[in-house]
């Protein structure tokens, strides 16, 4: 399965885990997108996000819809929609709540140069 | 007065259908974004600058203003020369066709434009609009009526039109407050500095926190903008909960607005003296205007009194029926201006 260029799915608490295990194990940036699939804004950034993977190879991207998996968003206290999480080494270091084109890439690139 | 300038003030349009309301229906919200909603922006010849969703509707800032979407009540509110009323025909096909939603009433408000000649049709005058309206919402809706709602200034009116099938009941009540001549130095904090390096997104977020918009409602999640060069826009929730501010900062036509629904019954009431408050320190504005739907006499009563007691002066108190779709309430108000001592 092509791992770098696409957003990946996370459909169960396993795959959620074996995803940021193997972030974790590389060193990479981690960027999750919270979404739920009755969420208009959600839908407007998705075009974006799939971009900006194509575009930032070095950084995972997940995907988690906060209803399939409910209790990892309760976990990581999701309340707005979409939410992106930055995770670096299991830890959160940022975090942008909403649609927010130029802060998602903004950000990314922030995390991205810090590591380099 | 500048002979042309941005045109702050909005016109908004408010449309609700039928709808069955078990928990978590979804309805106008599993609208498809690019099919639907971009289309129908796309008419009113505005795009989406950002937005966010939670359990009870989705939020979007607009390049002119905003749109909240709910399962069964759409509201947008365009500035600028926006052809708000073109959304009402998409609305209604995609409604229909993609969900099977019929409309039961339909909302339009608008104070008087600073530039009345600069807007295109069919907001060349209120005529124009209403005559649209007419043609084009279903004759379903056949509660109709349309207003003027005078000010003691002939330049300030407040116009609104309403068609109702019938009259939901506890509707939440809609504040609107527009506000001109607004104070120089504190519409400046909506200017960006030149080549700030910034994002529209954090540069609105810094604007947020320092006006101390932050504070009118400290648990509501904002999503927030700042124009370049200058101005501003930001939607809030908070719950079923929202409330909007845009920003237009320029001397000469400087413009804001705060429009928030408020309830009586439980998890949507709002201290309308703090919001009061908190809203005439961030602009000090010259002239203010405050509608209210479907209040109480009470609510006009406070309202008036938290804008006095902010050393302000009503004007003019207007009120109007309107056919199943309850009453409205117009009052302006203008500061008293000390000449040695500016009122804190």
């Amino acid at each position: 399965m092509a791992e770098e260029g696409v957003v990946i799915g996370c459909h169960s608490v396993d795959e959620w885990k074996d995803q940021l295990k193997k972030a974790e194990d590389s060193n990479k940036l981690v960027v999750v997108d919270f979404t739920a699939s009755w969420c208009g804004p959600c839908r407007f950034i998705a075009p974006i996000v799939a971009e900006f993977a194509k575009k930032f190879t070095n950084v995972a991207f997940l995907k988690v819809d906060v209803d399939e998996l409910k209790t990892v968003a309760e976990e990581w206290g999701i309340e707005a929609m979409p939410t992106f999480l930055f995770i670096k080494q299991g830890k959160l270091v940022d975090k942008v709540v909403g649609a927010k084109k130029d802060e998602l890439q903004s950000t990314i690139t922030k995390h991205v140069a810090a590591a380099a | 007065m500048a002979l042309s300038g941005f045109e702050g003030f909005e016109k908004r349009l408010e449309l609700h259908f039928f709808g069955d309301d078990p928990f978590h229906y979804l309805g106008l919200r599993s609208l498809d974004f690019d099919q639907c909603i971009n289309q129908t922006l796309q008419a009113v010849q505005c795009t989406v600058v950002s937005a966010v969703g939670n359990s009870f509707f989705d939020a979007y800032v607009l390049s002119e203003s905003s749109l909240f979407v709910y399962p069964t009540k759409i509201i947008i509110k365009t500035c600028g020369t926006t052809q708000l009323l073109k959304s009402i025909q998409p609305l209604i096909f995609y409604a229909d066709t993609q969900l099977g939603l019929t409309l039961r009433s339909c909302r339009y408000t608008r104070g008087s434009f600073i530039f009345p000649s600069s807007q295109p049709f069919p907001h060349t005058s209120f005529k124009d609009e209403v005559s649209y309206l007419e043609d084009t919402l279903p004759p379903t809706l056949h509660n109709r009526k349309a207003s003027i709602m005078p000010s003691n200034s002939s330049s300030h009116a407040w116009h609104v039109f309403t068609a109702t099938y019938y009259q939901q009941p506890h509707k939440p009540y809609t504040l609107e407050i527009c506000m001109t001549d607004l104070d120089p130095i504190l519409a400046r904090k909506f200017f960006r500095p030149r080549n700030d390096g910034k994002t529209g997104d954090s540069a609105g977020k810094e604007m947020t926190e320092f006006t101390g918009i932050d504070q009118i409602n400290q648990e509501a999640l904002i999503c927030d903008f700042a124009f370049d060069p200058c101005g501003y826009s930001m939607n809030a929730m908070h719950g079923e909960w929202y409330s909007t501010i845009h920003v237009t900062p320029e001397d000469g036509y400087s413009y804001a607005s705060f429009e928030c629904v408020g309830s009586t019954i439980n998890g949507m009431e709002i201290d309308v003296p703090h919001v009061f408050r908190k809203v005439i320190q961030i602009f000090r504005p010259g002239t203010m205007s405050v509608s209210i739907t479907s209040a109480g006499g009470d609510l006009r009563r406070t309202v008036a009194s938290a804008v006095e007691a902010m050393g302000f002066k009503r004007r003019s108190c207007a009120m109007d029926e309107f056919p199943e779709a309850g009453s409205v309430v117009f009052q302006t108000f203008t500061a008293i201006r000390r000449k040695k001592k500016e009122v804190n």
